[in-house]
C-alpha cells in the first residue's frame, strides 16, 4: 500500500491544528519502546491460563482440579461454581427481560455455551506450567445440541441456551418510521429481496487481550493493568459483580496494539482474574494466545435480513425500506443488545429514505459472543442499505451513480433530520462521489470494461460504497433497548497542567490504539498555549487513580476528535486563562494585553515586558509568598475540563432522538477484476473520500482511512468466521483465517472534502471506524461484474467459491429478487412524497 | 511449557543420528522446525527426543549428478533452492516454487526434506517433485533405499518412511530436451494455503507442436499429490494448442473426491483442479518452447 498524500491545508492557517505532521508516538512505538500489556507485571505475580470448553453446548457434569493442583508450581485453580460463590451478582444486564435472564458469570456455571467458553482458570509460577496444568483440569461434559443459525435460533422448537429465559431471543423491537405500508402500496415499483446476510469476522488486533490483576485482600484495592479500551465500562460491569466499589478499582492502560472495539469484550476475564488473584493471594497475569483470541475474544455481529421490500419511484427515488433483521449475538450478551439500537444512528444511510420499518430480533446462539467491531452495528445496516440501492439500480436498469446521487441527502439539506430524529450535521455526498469516481479513473475503467466484452474469461466490475461514520454517541439510546437504564449523553475529560519548570502536560482519559492521540492533542493544546506540539507532553492511557476520567472515558465509537479534543481544548483554554491572569499580575498589564508565544507570556507591542512560563510556574509552586489570595485560588495551573456534547434523552416509545453528534461520510469506489474460471477477485483500483469535517491532522486521518479500507476489503474477500453444525469454529487460527496483509490490499487513493461540523468545538467529526464502505463497494463491484439479470450479491463475504457460483449461476435458478411494477402509482411525482 | 518436556540432541554425524533414531521410537528428526515446533506447540503430537539434523553435512548442499540431474540434500532450505544457480539452470520451476513458500523467515529455515516428510497436503514442494520424477533417497541404520516421489507420499501426514529412517537427499533427474514445467495454485489471499494446485511437466516434439510426454499432478484434491494418468494419456500425442490442452484437462479429477471446507465445496475444488491443471500444462508448454526447462510465470 502506498500513501497518496492529500494536499495539506493547515500550513496556510499558521496553526498546528490542521497540519499533516508525523505522529509523536511513532518513534518509540517503532523502536520497540512501547509499553504493551505483556511488557508489564506486578511483584509476585502468577500466570493464568483459562480452561476452555471444546464443546459448543454441554452440561458441565464435574470438574476435577486435583491433578492440576498436584503439579509443582501450581498456585490455584478457580472453577465457575467457586467464582460464582465469590460474586455478589451476575454481570449487569443491558437488556430487559428476557435478555436479562441470560445471566453471565466470570466463568461458565453449570453449562458451557460456546466452543472456547471458560470453565476454570489456573494460576501457576510460569505461563508454561499454567498451560500444562490447565490440560490436567479434568472436565466431564455432557454434550447438548448446538444452536448455530441466527434465524432458526428464534424458532420456538430450537433448543435453548438459557432454560431460565425460555427463549433464545434476547431482544426484539420494531423500528417504524414514516408509513412504509403506504409507500409500498403507492410506489411505482416494489423491489423485493428474500435474504441478505452479513457475515461474522473480526479485526485481528496485532496484540491479543491481556491483563495483570491484583486483588489486595488487605486494602480491598483491585489493580488492573490491561489493554482494555473502555475501562470504565469494565469497571462498571465487574465492580458490582465481584463487590468492589469504584474508588477501590485502579484500572490502568498503556499502549494498546490495536483494539477495534474487540477490546471492549473481555471484562469476564478481568473479573475471573480478580477472583483468582483474591483466592491465590497474588497478582494474576494473563496474555491471550491467538487461537484463544479467535475462539473467545469476541467476533463482529452477524446479521441476516429477511423479506426486504423497497418502494421505488420510476425516476429512481427510493421511498424507504422494510425488513426483518436477525442479529446473532453468540452465547453471551457482552455489550449486546446495544447493537440492536446502535444501527439506528444511520437508519436511512446516506439517503433521504422516509419510510422505514425494521423488525429487529437479537438472538443468542452457541457461538463466540459478539462484541463491538469497527463500524459496530451501523456497518451491517449500511451494507443492507447499500445493497438495496445497488440492487434497485440493477433491477430497474438505472445508473448506479445516478440512483445514489438522486437519493443522497443533498448539501443544502444539512442539518438534515432523519426519520428517527437523528441530525446529520454536514456533508457533500454528491461531490464526494464525483471525486471518488475521478480518483478511481472510473471513466477509463468503463471503457476497458466495454472493450473486454464477453468471452475473455475476465470481467471488470465497478462499485460504490457510501457510508456514514456516526461519532460521539448519545448513550441515552440505550434506553430504547431498556428504558430502565440510567444512561444518557456522553463526555470526556482532560487535564492540562503547567509544571514546575514551565513544562506543559496534557492528561487524557482516552486509550488510543493507533489513533495518534498524543499528536493531535499536542497540536490543539499548542495552538491555545502558544507553544509547539513538541513542548506538550501528552499522557494518554487510562489511569483511574491519576488521570481525569468520566464514565464514558475510553477510545471507541469514533469520537476522539470531538469529545477527546473538546476536553483537551477546554482544559488548555482554562490553563491559558490562568497563565494570562498570572502574567497580567506579574507584568502589571491588562489581561487583554497578554499574548502567549514560544512559551513566554508578553505584553502585546512591548518587547521588554515578558515572562517565561517557568517564571509563572515558579510564582505558583515554589515562590508564592505575597501572591494575592484571589490569584492563588484561581490559578493552581492544574486545569480539568469535561467536554459534554449537547444531547437530550431520546423518546424510548417512538424510538426517536438525536443518537449521535457527528456524521462523517465515506464514499469509496472500487474496481475489481473477476476471473470467471475460478471466481478469484482482484482489486484493480481503489479510491476513498472521507469527509470528517475539519481535520486536525490529515495524515492521521488518512492512516485511519487506510486501516479501515484494508480491514473492509479483507473482510469482504478473505476473512470469515464460520461454525459447523456442531458449533466448531472452522477458522480458529491464521492457518484457516487469512488476515489481509500488505500483499493483499491495493494502493488506496485518498481524497478529502472538509465539511466542518456546526455542532463541535473544532468543526471536526469523529472518524476512524468508517462505515464498512469497502464491503459495500466490493459487493457493488461484484454486482456490476455480474451484470443486469445476473445473480444477486446477497452475502457480505464473497470468497472465490461463492463468486464462482454467482458467475456460473444456472440460467433460470432463483435469484432471490423480484420487482413488482404497478401502473398508475404516484406517476413519478416523487417530489411530493 | 510452551512445548511439553522434550529432549534435544544434535548428532555430529549421519550415522549417529540414525543410531539415535533407531534406538528410541520417541525420537523425531528436527529439520527446519517450521512445522514440527508448531505441531508440538499446539500439542497435536508429542515427541520425546528432538534429533536436530539441520547441520549435518550429509544432508546439505545441491550437487549436479553425472547424468545432468540434481542431488538435493534433505536439509537444503527453500531459500537455498530459490537462489541456487544450479537449480535455476536445469529445473527453474523448482526454484520458483520454493521462492513462493510463505515468507522469507520460513524460507530461511524450512527444508525440502521437512516439506516432504511432513506430507502436509498443502505443502508446495511435493507436487512439483512428483511431476519432475524425483526420487527420495532414504537411509536407516540398517541400509539405504530409493523411493520414487510418486510412491513416497502415502497419506495425510504420512509417508513411506519407516521408523528410524531418514530422508537424506532427493534426486531430480535431468529433464528431457524440449521439456518445461508449470505450477498453478488457487489460494484465498496472497501467500495463503492453497485450496487446490497442480504441477505439470511436458516434453514436446522437435517442432514444438505435439506433446510427447507429460505429467499432471494434482494436490489437495486427494490427501497426497496424485498423478492424473488419464489426463496424461490424453495429453501424450495431443497438439500443444490451447484447445487440445483444454480438452485433455476437461476430465481432470473426475472420479476423485476432493474435500469440502469453508473455502469451497468438493465440486468447486474438482472444477478448480481442471483449471489449475490446464494452467500448469499451458505454462509447461510455454516453458518448453522457451527452451528454459522452466517458466517465467507461475510457481505460486
Ligand atoms: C506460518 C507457516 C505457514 C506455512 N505455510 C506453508 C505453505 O503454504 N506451504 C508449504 O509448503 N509449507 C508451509 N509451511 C511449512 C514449512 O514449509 C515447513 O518448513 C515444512 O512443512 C517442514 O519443513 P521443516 O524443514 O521446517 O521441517 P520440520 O518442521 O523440522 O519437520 C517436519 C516433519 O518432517 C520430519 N522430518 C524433517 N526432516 C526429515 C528428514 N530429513 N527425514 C525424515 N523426517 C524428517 C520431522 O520429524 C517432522 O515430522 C508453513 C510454515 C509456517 C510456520
Amino acid at each position: 500500500m502506498t500513501i497518496t498524500s492529500a494536499p495539506v491545508t493547515g500550513e496556510a492557517t499558521k496553526t498546528w491544528s490542521g497540519r499533516s505532521m508525523p505522529r509523536k508516538e511513532d518513534g518509540r512505538l517503532v523502536q520497540g519502546q512501547g509499553a504493551f500489556v505483556d511488557d508489564g507485571g506486578m511483584h509476585g505475580q502468577g500466570y493464568a491460563w483459562f480452561v476452555r470448553s471444546p464443546y459448543a453446548h454441554a452440561r458441565i457434569v464435574s470438574i476435577d482440579c486435583g491433578p492440576a493442583l498436584a503439579m509443582e508450581g501450581v498456585y490455584a485453580v478457580l472453577t465457575g461454581e467457586e467464582a460464582k460463590a465469590m460474586c455478589e451478582a451476575p454481570f449487569f444486564a443491558i437488556a430487559p427481560p428476557p435478555g436479562s435472564l441470560m445471566q453471565e458469570w466470570p466463568l461458565a456455571v453449570g453449562k458451557v455455551r460456546y466452543q472456547g467458553d471458560a470453565v476454570a482458570v489456573v494460576l501457576a509460577d510460569t505461563r508454561e506450567t499454567a498451560r500444562d496444568a490447565a490440560e490436567r483440569v479434568v472436565v466431564d461434559y455432557e454434550p447438548l445440541p448446538a444452536v448455530t443459525d441466527g434465524v432458526a435460533a428464534a424458532e420456538p422448537t430450537t433448543p435453548l441456551l438459557y432454560d431460565e429465559a425460555g427463549t433464545n431471543v434476547a431482544w426484539h423491537g420494531v423500528y417504524d418510521y414514516g408509513d412504509v405500508d403506504w409507500a409500498l402500496e403507492n410506489a411505482d415499483h416494489v423491489v423485493k429481496l428474500d435474504r441478505l446476510h452479513f457475515h461474522r469476522f473480526t479485526s485481528s488486533p496485532l496484540e491479543c487481550n491481556g491483563a495483570v490483576v491484583n486483588f489486595n485482600r488487605g486494602t480491598g484495592v483491585v489493580d488492573v493493568l490491561s489493554n482494555y479500551q473502555m475501562p470504565m465500562f469494565a469497571a462498571m460491569v465487574v465492580g458490582p459483580t465481584i463487590g468492589v466499589p469504584m474508588n477501590k478499582f485502579n484500572f490502568v492502560t498503556k499502549d494498546i496494539g490495536g483494539a477495534f472495539g474487540i477490546k471492549i469484550g473481555f471484562y469476564p476475564q478481568i473479573a475471573a482474574l480478580a477472583l483468582l488473584s483474591k483466592k491465590a493471594g497474588r497478582p494474576a497475569k494473563w496474555t491471550e494466545f491467538r487461537t484463544e483470541h479467535m475462539l473467545s475474544a469476541g467476533h463482529g455481529n452477524e446479521r441476516t435480513f429477511l423479506d426486504i421490500e423497497v418502494p421505488v419511484m420510476s425516476d429512481g427515488t427510493i421511498l424507504g425500506l422494510k425488513a426483518r433483521a436477525f442479529d446473532d449475538a453468540g452465547a453471551y450478551l457482552h455489550y449486546e443488545p446495544l447493537g440492536a439500537v446502535i444501527w439506528s444512528q444511520v437508519v436511512p444511510g446516506c439517503y433521504k429514505l422516509k419510510h422505514v420499518r425494521v423488525d429487529y430480533t437479537e438472538v443468542v446462539t452457541n457461538k463466540c459472543p459478539v462484541v463491538p467491531n469497527r463500524g459496530y452495528s451501523r456497518m451491517q445496516h449500511l451494507w443492507l442499505v447499500e445493497r438495496i440501492v445497488d440492487v434497485v439500480a440493477h433491477e430497474l436498469g438505472l445508473d448506479a451513480v445516478e440512483v445514489r446521487k438522486r437519493n443522497y441527502v443533498q448539501p443544502e439539506d444539512y442539518p438534515y433530520e432523519t426519520p428517527n430524529g437523528c441530525i446529520y450535521d454536514s456533508g457533500d455526498l454528491p461531490r464526494s462521489l464525483d471525486l471518488a469516481l475521478e480518483l478511481a479513473h472510473v471513466d477509463e475503467w468503463r471503457a476497458r470494461q466495454r472493450e473486454l466484452g464477453t468471452g475473455s474469461g475476465r470481467r471488470i466490475g465497478i462499485g460504490i460504497g457510501s457510508t456514514l461514520d456516526s461519532g460521539t454517541n448519545n448513550f441515552g439510546q440505550s434506553r430504547i433497548i431498556n428504558p430502565e437504564l440510567p444512561f444518557s449523553g456522553n463526555g470526556e475529560a482532560a487535564f492540562a497542567k503547567l509544571d514546575l519548570f514551565g513544562e506543559i502536560n496534557v492528561n487524557l482519559g482516552t486509550t488510543p490504539q493507533g489513533q495518534g492521540h498524543e499528536t493531535t492533542a499536542a497540536q490543539v493544546a499548542a495552538d491555545i498555549l502558544g507553544v509547539t506540539p513538541e513542548d506538550v507532553t501528552v499522557s494518554t492511557g487510562f489511569n483511574q487513580a491519576n488521570n481525569s476520567y468520566v464514565g464514558f472515558s475510553g477510545t471507541y465509537a469514533s469520537q476522539f476528535a470531538v469529545s477527546g479534543l473538546g476536553a483537551v481544548m477546554g482544559a488548555a483554554q482554562k490553563l491559558r486563562h490562568q497563565i494570562v491572569k498570572l502574567a497580567a499580575f506579574a507584568l502589571q498589564a491588562e489581561e487583554e494585553e497578554i499574548e502567549l508565544e514560544g512559551g513566554t507570556a508578553r505584553v502585546r507591542g512591548d518587547e521588554e515586558r515578558a515572562i517565561p512560563f517557568i517564571g509563572l510556574a515558579n510564582m505558583v509552586y515554589t515562590n508564592n509568598a505575597g501572591l494575592p489570595a484571589s490569584l492563588l485560588s484561581e490559578c493552581d495551573l492544574n486545569a480539568r475540563y469535561v467536554y459534554v456534547p449537547p444531547f437530550e434523552v431520546p423518546d424510548t416509545v417512538a424510538k426517536t432522538g438525536n443518537l449521535t453528534l457527528t456524521y462523517a461520510s465515506q464514499v469509496h469506489v472500487c474496481v475489481i477484476e473477476v476471473d470467471e474460471e475460478t471466481g478469484e477477485v482482484k482489486v484493480l483500483e481503489y479510491a476513498a473520500v472521507d469527509d470528517c469535517g475539519k481535520r486536525i491532522n490529515p495524515l492521521v486521518v488518512e492512516g485511519q482511512v487506510h486501516g479501515a479500507t484494508g480491514l473492509g476489503i479483507a473482510a469482504s474477500l478473505y476473512e470469515s468466521l464460520d461454525y459447523d453444525e456442531s458449533g466448531q469454529l472452522q477458522e480458529p487460527s491464521f492457518y484457516e483465517y487469512h488476515v489481509g496483509t500488505a500483499m493483499d490490499i491495493p494502493d488506496v487513493a485518498c481524497g478529502d472534502i472538509e465539511s466542518p461540523s456546526p455542532f463541535t468545538p473544532n468543526g471536526a467529526k469523529g472518524m476512524g471506524e468508517g462505515g464498512g464502505a469497502p464491503l459495500h463497494a466490493v459487493c457493488a463491484a461484484l454486482q456490476d461484474a455480474l451484470g443486469g439479470g445476473g445473480a444477486v450479491v446477497s452475502e457480505s463475504h464473497n470468497h472465490w467459491a461463492r463468486v464462482y457460483e454467482l458467475v456460473h449461476r444456472e440460467p433460470g435458478a432463483p435469484r432471490g429478487v423480484e420487482v413488482i411494477t404497478r401502473s398508475g402509482g404516484l406517476a413519478n411525482d416523487a417530489a411530493s412524497l | 511449557m510452551l512445548l511439553e518436556q522434550v529432549e534435544y540432541v544434535r548428532p555430529q554425524s549421519l550415522d549417529e543420528a540414525l543410531e539415535i533414531l533407531a534406538n528410541d521410537d520417541g525420537a523425531a528428526p528436527l529439520a527446519g522446525g517450521q512445522s514440527l515446533t508448531n505441531v508440538l506447540k499446539n500439542r497435536v503430537a508429542s515427541v520425546d527426543v528432538l534429533v536436530d539434523i539441520s547441520a549435518l553435512g550429509d544432508l546439505a548442499g545441491i550437487t549436479r549428478t553425472a547424468d545432468g540431474g540434481l542431488s538435493i540434500g534433505a536439509c537444503v532450505t527453500y531459500d537455498e533452492l530459490d537462489r541456487s544457480a544450479e537449480v535455476r539452470q536445469s529445473h527453474w520451476m523448482l526454484g520458483e516454487v520454493a521462492a513462493h513458500i510463505e515468507d522469507q523467515q520460513i524460507r530461511n529455515k524450512g527444508t525440502i526434506g521437512g516439506n516432504c516428510c511432513l506430507s502436509d497436503p498443502t505443502n508446495n514442494l511435493p507436487p512439483i517433485l512428483v511431476a519432475l520424477d524425483a526420487v527420495m533417497e532414504l537411509r536407516s541404520r540398517s541400509g539405504r533405499r530409493s523411493v520414487e516421489a510418486a510412491d513416497f507420499f502415502k497419506g495425510y501426514f504420512a509417508t513411506a518412511l519407516e521408523p528410524g529412517e531418514l530422508l537424506v537427499s532427493i534426486t531430480v533427474p535431468q529433464m528431457p530436451e524440449r521439456s518445461g514445467a508449470g505450477y498453478a495454485s488457487l489460494a484465498v489471499g496472497a501467500d495463503a494455503k492453497a485450496m487446490v494446485r497442480a504441477a505439470a511437466r511436458v516434453t514436446l516434439d522437435r517442432d514444438h507442436a505435439t506433446i510427447v510426454d507429460s505429467r499432471v499432478v494434482l494436490a489437495r484434491v486427494a490427501h497426497v499429490p496424485t498423478r492424473d494418468a488419464e489426463a496424461e494419456a490424453r495429453l501424450n500425442g495431443a497438439d500443444a494448442t490451447d484447445d487440445a490442452v483444454r480438452a485433455a484437462c476437461a476430465g481432470v479429477a473426475d472420479g476423485m473426491q476432493p474435500i469440502t471446507d469453508v473455502h469451497g465445496s468438493s465440486e468447486y475444488r474438482r472444477q478448480m483442479a481442471k483449471v489449475m491443471a490446464r494452467r500448469a500444462v499451458d505454462q509447461a508448454i510455454a516453458a518448453a518452447r522457451g527452451g528454459r526447462n522452466g517458466s517465467s510465470a507461475g510457481g505460486n
